[in-house]
């Protein structure tokens, strides 16, 4: 874990908004390397706002801000910012668009605060973004840092609004609160709705994901 | 020590400015929450009085309804929110089975017959004791008295209570929060048959 930043990626800054690899960093964080199906982090807040699809995107679209902010201070200040405290450092600058966050929904979005409950102020401790900040925003320059927290916040962001649309439909037959199975014929899920659908579609997902992406990467190769 | 320095500086600035953003966010919106917060209680107060037109009301309509039709008031040591024709809405608090439940009490114009119950806090099991907020439950209070058939003032939420003139219907899997909820629902009703002198029948 060295401080210098690998000299291919570092110069690249300068050609274009980063030196084409947007495409490549978009990918990884999408796909890839997605953060939830495939490094498991961020589990808890999946598993706990999902029961909605309204919910799944809010929330998905509060980690690509927060990442994406985040990760850009981060890089400004990653020559600046003394090691030995650069954990510290982090996690304020996270903990404050956090705040802000919480603050603009409980300003401006209700009742969604109010379903979110405390789950908006616990991304500060969301493994996602204090990740990126670690691995990515400390030794990349800044444009490059915020593409990259917009994908990892995208990949976030698939992942609860697939298992959001799921847990809706079959829990309360329902999308975006518009009856889409009508309660004549069809008996919602409830069970779906619930924590154990949470853990049933996350780990169809997560088994989907490492299904599909061994198979495509033998066909690229 | 010269690395000390800089490390302490470097915090210095960076609380600084963390602080400084917070500051400004929560001055530009505080103005909203706090209108938000304002609204949401009263549109707990005219809903538990079923004061029409409440529900698609945005916060302004809904502070004019509000203006309109409720009065604050107090009784005693009770505080309670009544509308012209006498009926009134109480709020009660206690601990429910995982957290706070907040919520208001609405009596009829006689104050003996309840009108309805609401709860705007609580965070008790979704599917099981989170049923206390679900229509089905809540409709049950509607009717009933305030006194059981012996004249003792207070409310049974038991297991096939629905007979009893002041009894309701238990929730299968939550007695815990059953058990919470009548506790805190009688203390507001003791507080409400002393303050309102109801005569000992």
């Amino acid at each position: 874990m060295s401080n210098s930043a690998p000299p291919a990626i570092g110069g690249a800054c300068g050609q274009g908004l980063c030196g084409g690899k947007c495409k490549e960093i978009l990918r990884e964080g999408v796909w890839g390397n997605n953060p939830i199906s495939i490094q498991i982090l961020g589990v808890c807040s999946a598993l706990a706002v999902t029961n909605k699809l309204e919910n799944s995107i809010v929330m998905g679209v509060a980690l690509i801000f927060v990442c994406a902010m985040s990760n850009l201070l981060v890089s400004l200040l990653r020559n600046a910012t003394p090691r030995r405290i650069r954990m510290i450092a982090e996690v304020a600058i996270i903990a404050t668009f956090v705040i802000v966050f919480d603050l603009f929904l409980k300003a401006f979005y209700f009742e969604m605060s109010k379903s979110l409950g405390p789950y908006v102020g616990l991304i500060i401790t969301n493994c996602i973004v204090m990740g990126r900040a670690e691995a990515y925003a400390l030794r990349n320059p800044p444009m490059m840092a915020v593409v990259d927290g917009v994908a990892n916040g995208l990949g976030y962001a698939a992942v609860l609004v697939i298992i959001g649309f799921f847990r809706e439909l079959i829990g309360s037959g329902k999308l975006l609160d518009i009856v889409v199975l009508s309660d004549n014929w069809y008996i919602p899920n409830q069970m779906m709705i619930l924590a154990p659908g949470a853990f049933l579609a996350l780990g169809f997902l997560i088994a989907l994901a490492n299904y599909i992406k061994p198979r495509q990467e033998e066909e690229t190769k | 020590m010269k690395g000390s320095i800089y490390t302490i500086f470097y915090s210095a600035v960076l609380a600084v400015v963390c602080a400084l953003l917070l500051t400004s966010a929560n001055a530009f919106t505080r103005p909203h929450i706090e209108a938000n917060k304002a609204a949401e209680r009263m549109r707990n107060i005219l809903e538990v009085l079923e004061v029409p037109g409440v529900e698609k009301a945005g916060s302004k309509e809904l502070t004019q309804i509000y203006e309109e039709k409720v009065s604050e008031k107090q009784y005693g040591t009770l505080n309670v929110y009544e509308t012209a024709d006498g009926a009134v809405a109480v709020p009660f608090a206690g601990p429910g089975l995982w957290g706070q439940v907040k919520g208001f009490l609405a009596l009829e114009s006689d104050k003996k017959t309840i009108l309805g119950v609401t709860f705007y806090e609580q965070e008790e099991t979704p599917g099981l004791g989170g049923e206390i907020g679900a229509q089905w439950f809540r409709d049950q209070f509607r009717g009933k008295s305030l006194r059981g058939k012996d004249g003792k003032p207070g409310i049974l939420i038991v297991r096939d209570g629905n007979a009893a003139p002041n009894g309701v219907d238990a929730i299968s899997g939550a007695t815990m929060t059953c058990d919470k909820v009548q506790a805190m629902l009688n203390e507001v009703i003791g507080t409400i048959v002393k303050e309102l002198g109801h005569d000992v029948q």
